[in-house]
């Protein structure tokens, strides 16, 4: 997604109809390790995620998808990558 | 509010000039969770009339809190967005501190006009001195170390507010063990603590009903026992905790929407471990615990609380364990053995707790009486 708009995860939160507390929770019991600022940073576009923290965070938000009825809309830190 | 800021704070105020191709921004007062929003509707406001370089001037701020860094990081990603940036002028030592901090300080420009002292509130007994201020201007930073292991003992800590103590344990020096305070059905109680020692530390001040843990939860501001030898407030608390080997307290409010439901507390063995820096840190962690709480609703009943973080807690240690599985397995480092684990929770459709539970349940052996069929298949 090479001409994804910076804040491409918050508007997946926003989609995901998630505060910015739940996902951070759901970030945190999948094993994530950041704050919830620096969570927010990483959503807005602020802060560059790593591969890791991308995953993280695109699998929360993904199962909030899927718990939905979708399917996994948020791409992977390698299909980010390769996009 | 809480009286974090100094002992007679400005108004908080937003003057918006236009120098050139810049929209300037000058902050006066407290940034908390009050007035946080203001800052926000300033800032979008100059980012929709068409400013992609923007600056906010702090050479009059008084205290900023967690949420004015919410507000930076989010206009941060904006100006980004439209190519441009955010400058911040003249940030307090304690500004400078929380933006390295929470890692944006790489992201935002840095602009040091003057060298001003941090305030830090009414307790506050050490100034910043410039020798500090200069040596944070010049880009010395203390990154936090990252942790990747918490507490274990389950007895000490029931609730994800140890992923705060565990930060703040790790991060600040000089402490020698970290607890969380929440009023519970109209008492306090210590939802989180590092050891036993600092448990039975929290367990004093309830039992005599003084300490700066109490008051900061009481009353909503921190404070700061320097050395215990020459501390006069508290006098039945004191005794018990200088038999504990503790010398130095630093408690800081918890908050939910601007009332105090709780404290954070730092405790070290040897007077005057707390510095500037340290207390610039766990209003920074206290404002990040206060996030938390308010966010997922301190409110709800404290069994569904404790039953969701506990569910939250089960699932990390799921996903750690099958993470260690395939570490083992494949000889592979913690992030390759979580992308492995991805992978096949999503080849298979399920979440990743489930796939985790899937892989560690392949891995068990049965007992060697166990039923023939249950053999079959676990080895099958």
């Amino acid at each position: 997604m090479a001409d994804a708009p910076v804040d491409e995860l918050d508007a997946f939160r926003r989609s995901a109809d998630l505060t910015h507390g739940e996902l951070w929770f759901r970030y945190f019991e999948l094993g994530g390790m950041s704050t919830g600022i620096q969570l927010e940073a990483f959503l807005y576009g602020a802060l560059e995620p790593t591969d890791h923290d991308r995953d993280v965070i695109a699998q929360a938000l993904n199962e909030r998808f899927v718990e939905l009825g979708g399917n996994h809309p948020v791409p992977y830190a390698e299909e980010e990558r390769s996009a | 509010m809480a009286t974090y800021g100094s002992s007679s704070p400005s108004e908080f105020s937003v003057v918006t000039t236009y120098v050139g191709f810049e929209a300037v921004l000058a902050v006066r007062g407290e940034v908390d969770v009050r007035t946080a929003p203001g800052l926000k509707a300033n800032l979008d406001a100059a980012i929709d009339a068409g400013h992609r370089f923007v600056v906010l001037d702090l050479a009059d701020l008084d205290f900023m809190d967690g949420s004015g860094l919410h507000v930076i990081a989010k206009c941060a990603g904006r100006l980004a967005l439209a190519g441009g940036a955010l400058t911040v002028r003249s940030p307090t030592a304690m500004v400078c501190r929380m933006l390295d901090i929470v890692g944006l300080a790489n992201l935002i420009r840095l602009e040091h006009t003057v060298l001003i002292p941090a305030v830090l509130g009414p307790e506050e007994t050490v100034k910043l001195d410039g020798v500090l201020t200069q040596a944070m201007t010049q880009g010395k930073s203390h990154h936090p170390r990252r942790v990747s292991a918490f507490p274990t003992d389950d007895q000490l800590v029931d609730s994800t507010l140890r992923l705060v103590v565990a930060l703040a344990h790790a991060t600040v020096e000089g402490a020698n063990g970290v607890s969380v305070t929440l009023r519970r059905r109209g008492h306090l109680a210590t939802v989180a603590a590092t050891d036993e020692t600092i448990s039975d530390m929290d367990a004093n001040q309830y039992a005599t009903h003084e300490g700066p843990c109490i008051d900061a939860s009481v009353e909503g501001r921190w404070f700061h026992a320097t050395s215990l030898d020459t501390e006069t407030r508290w006098p039945a608390f004191i005794p018990r905790a200088k038999a504990l080997g503790i010398n130095a307290i630093l408690s800081s409010p918890l908050l939910d929407r601007d009332q105090p439901i709780g404290a954070l507390n730092i405790y070290s063995r040897r007077a005057m471990a707390f510095g500037p820096e340290d207390q610039e840190l766990a209003s920074v962690f206290a404002a990040e615990a206060s996030t938390v709480l308010t966010d997922i609703g301190v409110h709800g009943t404290d069994d569904q609380l404790a039953t969701r973080f506990q569910e939250a807690l089960r699932t990390r240690e799921i996903i750690a364990q099958a993470q260690g599985v395939i570490m083992a397995r494949d000889g592979v480092e913690e992030d390759s053995a979580y992308s492995t684990l991805l992978r096949l929770s999503i080849d298979s459709d399920r979440p990743l707790r489930s796939g985790a539970e899937d892989l560690l349940t392949s891995t068990l052996r049965p007992p060697p009486d166990a039923d023939p069929l249950l053999k079959e298949r676990f080895h099958g």
